[in-house]
């Protein structure tokens, strides 16, 4: 099975897949509103916690190697971006740690270290959160809870067309890469470039005779313009809404009353050094 | 009603104005009501052309195109009607697999031509069980392998109940056992009272299946009749790109040096053993069991052999394995012939066909008898 649809397989064996899916996408970005709206670092830790429950559910934390590399390469761009913020402080305010590189001089202080936290935490609670939606939540679905929430009908079809030929077309750009490699394509910087350019033209050109086809194929099967589904997903109910509505003020109720309470500079470094 | 399914007169086809040669030129063609019928042709010869014409997605330039007697409506809801009648699977499934799950790609023409939700589910439940393919209902389709979408692109059309079937390559990428299978899905559906019109190159397929068969070359009509008459003409044969069958050629070799006559034609290898033979004897006799729904297993002789979806499913039920699972009858027809006695399992609403192909082998100068 190729990579791509390794993600679309672990969201059709979820055990959040009977969940309403627009119930799924209010909470997510609830969630992360929320997540955004208080400075408080508790918050954040809060969401992770959620974000981290969701995905242990919905997944059993069997997630393929090439997602899980790609939330390893996420984190550690996270970290170095967030090492870059925790050094930017202004020596304004108290200084843990200070020193020249050249002609520059680096600050670490409480506020830019705390900043630094709260932004990574922040983003890597998003993270889970978001992780736990789609892989809970195939494209179909998602396209479903669109339509509850009338956007054009012409968008959820074309989510559910690009979603479909999507899949097809990486897997024909697969083959095309590795003929390519059988024929030594890809030996050599300049030729490297030239099979790419040539393999994305192919694809081109193939999305468009798939196109060509696939518009004959529909109207073999009479389509009558819109995409009849069969076993809709459960709709949102009001019990959702209320539980999404309660975890986003409970969150925030938390979140403005928690402020300053952990202190990442005060954790690492101790209150004498804070101050 | 007329005899004939669909009728084309002079009909020519242009896929845009700048073609110097038609893709369709003045093909007149006539394709009899529940025959079995081949389009033949090498690749570009139009076969697929014809095909969309037939179910009005292609609109001739020129010359008409009818239905059951009646020239082609373009109308949008007559060709809606019209669509919910024929089924076209078309040779690649990735063109035809458009939803995301197998469940919602075979309710997605039932659902299109408006039938009401428990006749989805009776014909999700039903072209499933025709397809063996029972077990992947919740499947994602794109985890699906070329094989298994190939059922299911099959399932999706058998969901509409159509009077037409036209497959396109049906067996274009099968390994020889599903394509086996297809054929017997096929034959199926025809005894079942549908048309089936496959296109192919695949000679041999079309020799031993098609009653009928209508050969195109580079979008002109060249023959229209029996198989063995088309085939005889080696030179016509050869300039529409395609090969002689097996099955003729063996027969044609062996009857030259006996020097005697080549019909009648054999179309299968049980057929030409006969010929053979032609001894006028009885080689052997094959046990014939109708399965019908709640039938159990009963008395047996010598290898057995299972045919149709019914027998298929009786025998995973019981977790039993046949001896010929695939291409059963020509199986059993081969272990009489044999001086072997044989057992099928077959299908009661396929018993008259199983029937006539055993009997067959009496216009070969052997005889097969039946035990019922």
């Amino acid at each position: 099975m190729s990579e791509e649809s390794q993600m679309d397989t672990l969201a059709y064996s979820s055990r959040m897949l009977s969940w309403a899916p627009l119930g799924k996408l209010l909470l997510v970005i609830v969630v992360l509103v929320v997540n955004i709206l208080t400075r408080s670092m508790v918050v954040p830790i809060i969401t992770l916690a959620i974000g981290l429950i969701l995905m242990a559910y919905s997944t059993n934390f069997k997630i393929p190697l090439f997602i899980g590399l790609a939330i390893a390469e996420g984190i550690l761009i996270l970290v170095i971006g967030a090492g870059l913020i925790s050094v930017t402080g202004s020596d304004s305010s108290p200084v843990i740690w200070e020193t020249n590189i050249l002609w520059f001089k680096i600050h670490m202080t409480v506020d830019s270290f705390n900043t630094a936290w709260n932004v990574f935490l922040r983003s890597i609670a998003g993270i889970t959160v978001m992780i736990s939606f789609a892989t809970s939540t195939p494209i179909p679905h998602l396209s479903q809870a669109l339509r509850q929430l009338h956007m054009p009908r012409e968008v959820c079809e074309l989510i559910v067309l690009i979603y479909r030929y999507g899949f097809l077309l990486l897997e024909r750009m697969e083959s095309m890469w590795n003929a390519a490699h059988c024929r030594m394509g890809f030996n050599g910087f300049t030729n490297k470039i030239k099979t790419a350019a040539a393999i994305a033209v192919g694809i081109f050109t193939s999305s468009s005779n798939l196109a060509d086809k696939a518009q004959i194929a529909l109207s073999c099967r009479n389509y009558q313009g819109v995409f009849p589904v069969y076993n809709a997903p459960p709709k949102v109910g009001v019990k959702w809404v209320v539980l999404v509505i309660a975890i986003g003020v409970i969150i925030y109720y938390i979140g403005i009353n928690t402020l300053g309470v952990v202190n990442m500079a005060e954790i690492f470094f101790g209150k004498d050094v804070v101050g | 009603m007329s005899d004939y399914i669909f009728e084309t007169e002079d009909l020519t086809y242009k896929y845009n104005s700048r073609q110097e040669k038609p893709s369709l030129d003045n093909v007149s063609i006539r394709v009899k009501r529940g025959v079995r019928t081949a389009i033949l042709g090498a690749n570009g010869a139009g076969k697929s052309t014809l095909f969309y014409h037939f179910n009005g997605i292609f609109k001739p330039g020129s010359g008409t195109v009818k239905y059951n007697g009646s020239p082609l409506d373009y109308d949008r809801d007559a060709l809606t009607e019209l669509r919910k009648n024929i089924s076209v699977v078309v040779q690649n499934p990735d063109e035809q697999i458009f939803s995301a799950t197998v469940e919602e790609d075979i309710a997605f023409g039932p659902m299109n031509c408006g039938m009401e939700r428990p006749d989805v589910e009776r014909a999700i439940q039903d072209s499933l069980f025709k397809v063996n393919m029972e077990e992947y209902r919740y499947r994602p389709t794109i985890q699906l392998s070329y094989g298994q979408r190939k059922r299911i692109a099959f399932a999706g059309a058998l969901a509409i109940r159509p009077d037409v079937l036209i497959l396109d390559e049906p067996t274009a990428g099968l390994d020889p056992q599903m394509s086996q299978d297809v054929i017997e899905l096929v034959d199926e559906m025809v005894e079942a009272g549908t048309t089936v019109i496959i296109s192919t190159h695949d000679v041999d397929l079309a020799y031993a299946w098609a009653e009928e068969i209508h050969v195109l070359r580079h979008g002109k009509l060249v023959f229209s009749g029996a198989p063995e008459d088309f085939f005889a003409d080696l030179e016509q044969v050869f300039l529409t790109g395609l090969t002689v069958p097996h099955t003729y050629s063996v027969n044609f070799m062996t009857q030259s040096i006996k020097g005697e006559p080549l019909a009648p034609y054999p179309r299968t290898n049980s057929q030409i053993l006969c010929k053979m033979r032609n001894d006028g004897a009885t080689v052997g006799h094959i046990r014939l069991i109708p399965v019908r729904e709640g039938s159990d297993m009963a008395e047996e002789e010598g290898a057995v052999g299972i045919y149709g979806s019914g027998a298929r499913r009786l025998f995973a039920s019981k977790e039993r394995v046949a001896d010929y699972h695939f291409n059963a009858i020509e199986c059993c027809l081969m272990e009489a012939i044999n001086g072997r006695p044989s057992t099928l399992y077959c299908d009661e609403h396929m018993m008259p066909f199983v029937k006539g192909r055993i009997a067959s082998l009496d216009g070969f100068g052997s005889h097969v008898e039946v035990v019922e």
